[in-house]
């Protein structure tokens, strides 16, 4: 691809880049459900931080369909899942001891999460 | 840590930075004319100002603020700030039961059309580490003493959902313009580290 | 991966340190490299997932200890090079010809 001219600068800027994407299966989640983030440790790229992993969360909102950081990071396709805003209770992420009445709102793709109990 | 964020660096990276911008441009992958023009955009024309824009609006008309709360991107495009890390936008309501705080974890991330670059506090490994686990003490740190009975939200950016928090309406600003509602709103206010107030 | 750049709930790294009135860029070197990456990017040399890949890729030491737009350019020169683009050991030379010439 050829260098962005100057005179196209703000248009692209103002456009963007989203990676917004029709996913082709039905969300698996809806708002309500309670969810477990997996215990992935790729080597490769993923969105799932250390301290969302195995715990205990609920599903608050589908944002839509999205391409996956984890595959396209390394040329494998945009692979859209769908992108779950997920409620994490202080608690549960950092232990009873926590006295907060906080929570850690976090968004994962559909492949990051399993049903909980 | 942050220490070496705003001293000289070695000149090693302005060397390589130099080369690297030659070479690019050597190769007709990079515009010279370009490369002014996207610093112009970023520093001088795109910033918290936009932000505190949509802020003020929100506060001054309800229907608007409704529409923000339901779809931000939308919302923040009638105002006309769109685009690059700023395409896919939720705003947070702040209210007296809950205080809304944002932080990218794992980088960076943060909604450019509304709120310019980031600081480097955002962006350094203090603010990305702590304040997940202990949000009310950073929020201190940051002269905000959450009440024991308000819920604190930290929103991790972790994917391309980029947010911004509609802060509270202070008091005594009744019947205040748009622009003078604006200029009550900081940047950290829109990210969460800050509380607008009239000044006594 | 379980980089350094997983900082959630990480201990130890003391107060937030904040600038009073910090400008948008510090230097006129963070000014170039935010322009060059965002630049490339338009080209259609990478994207923000390879370049966030990239940067989780630093040395953990080198990535605490480094300025935010550090990251930039070692994720930039990371893929410029693997994609063959600009490699190493040209901009390697090319540094050299700026150096002697003076320009720093």
């Amino acid at each position: 691809m050829p260098a962005l001219p100057k005179d196209m600068v703000e248009i692209a800027i103002k456009t963007g880049a989203s990676t917004r994407a029709q996913v082709t299966t039905a969300p698996r989640f809806k708002a309500g459900d309670k969810v477990v983030a997996r215990n992935i440790n790729p080597p490769t790229h993923t969105r799932l931080p250390r301290y969302i992993r195995g715990k205990h969360g609920v599903v608050q909102h589908n944002h839509g369909g999205f391409a996956f950081a984890d595959t396209r990071a390394h040329g494998l396709g945009d692979q859209p899942h769908h992108v779950y805003s997920v409620r994490f209770e202080a608690r549960e992420l950092w232990g009873d001891d926590d006295a907060a009445r906080d929570a850690v709102y976090i968004d994962l793709w559909e492949p990051y999460i399993e049903p909980a109990a | 840590m942050d220490e070496h964020t705003h001293t000289e660096p070695p000149s090693e990276p302005t060397l390589r930075i130099k080369a690297l911008e030659s070479l690019l441009v050597e190769k007709g992958l990079v515009d010279p004319g370009a490369v002014d023009e996207i610093i112009e955009l970023f520093e001088k024309r795109i910033g918290p100002r936009n932000g505190a824009k949509v802020v003020a609006h929100a506060w001054a008309d309800p229907g608007y603020k409704k529409r923000l709360l339901d779809d931000g991107s939308k919302a923040i495009a009638e105002l006309g700030f769109t685009g690059l890390q700023g395409e896919d936008m939720v705003v947070l309501e702040n209210t007296p039961a809950v205080h809304n705080v944002v932080v990218c974890t794992l980088c960076s991330c943060y909604p450019w059309p509304t709120m310019g670059l980031p600081p480097n506090w955002y962006k350094a490994a203090p603010y990305r580490a702590r304040v997940v686990i202990e949000p009310r003490k950073v929020l201190a740190e940051f002269g905000i003493d959450v009440a024991p009975d308000v819920e604190v939200r930290v929103w991790d950016s972790n994917a391309e959902i980029r947010y911004m928090v509609l802060p509270m309406r202070p008091a005594g600003t009744d019947g205040w313009s748009e622009e003078k509602l604006a200029g009550l709103v900081t940047r950290d206010a829109m990210i969460g580290t800050d509380i607008p107030k009239v000044k006594a | 991966m379980n980089g350094i750049h997983d900082l959630g709930g990480m201990q130890g790294f003391g107060p937030i340190e904040r600038e009073e009135n910090e400008p948008v860029f510090h230097a006129d070197w963070e000014r170039r490299m935010f322009a060059l990456l965002n630049l490339t990017i338009a080209a259609g040399q990478y994207h923000v997932d390879e370049i966030r890949h990239a940067i989780e890729r630093m040395a953990p030491a080198e990535y605490l200890m480094t300025p935010y737009y550090v990251h930039w350019l070692h994720a930039a020169e990371d893929l410029l090079d693997k994609k063959g683009v600009v490699t190493h050991a040209e901009l390697e030379q090319r540094m050299a010809e700026l150096a002697k010439k003076g320009g720093k």
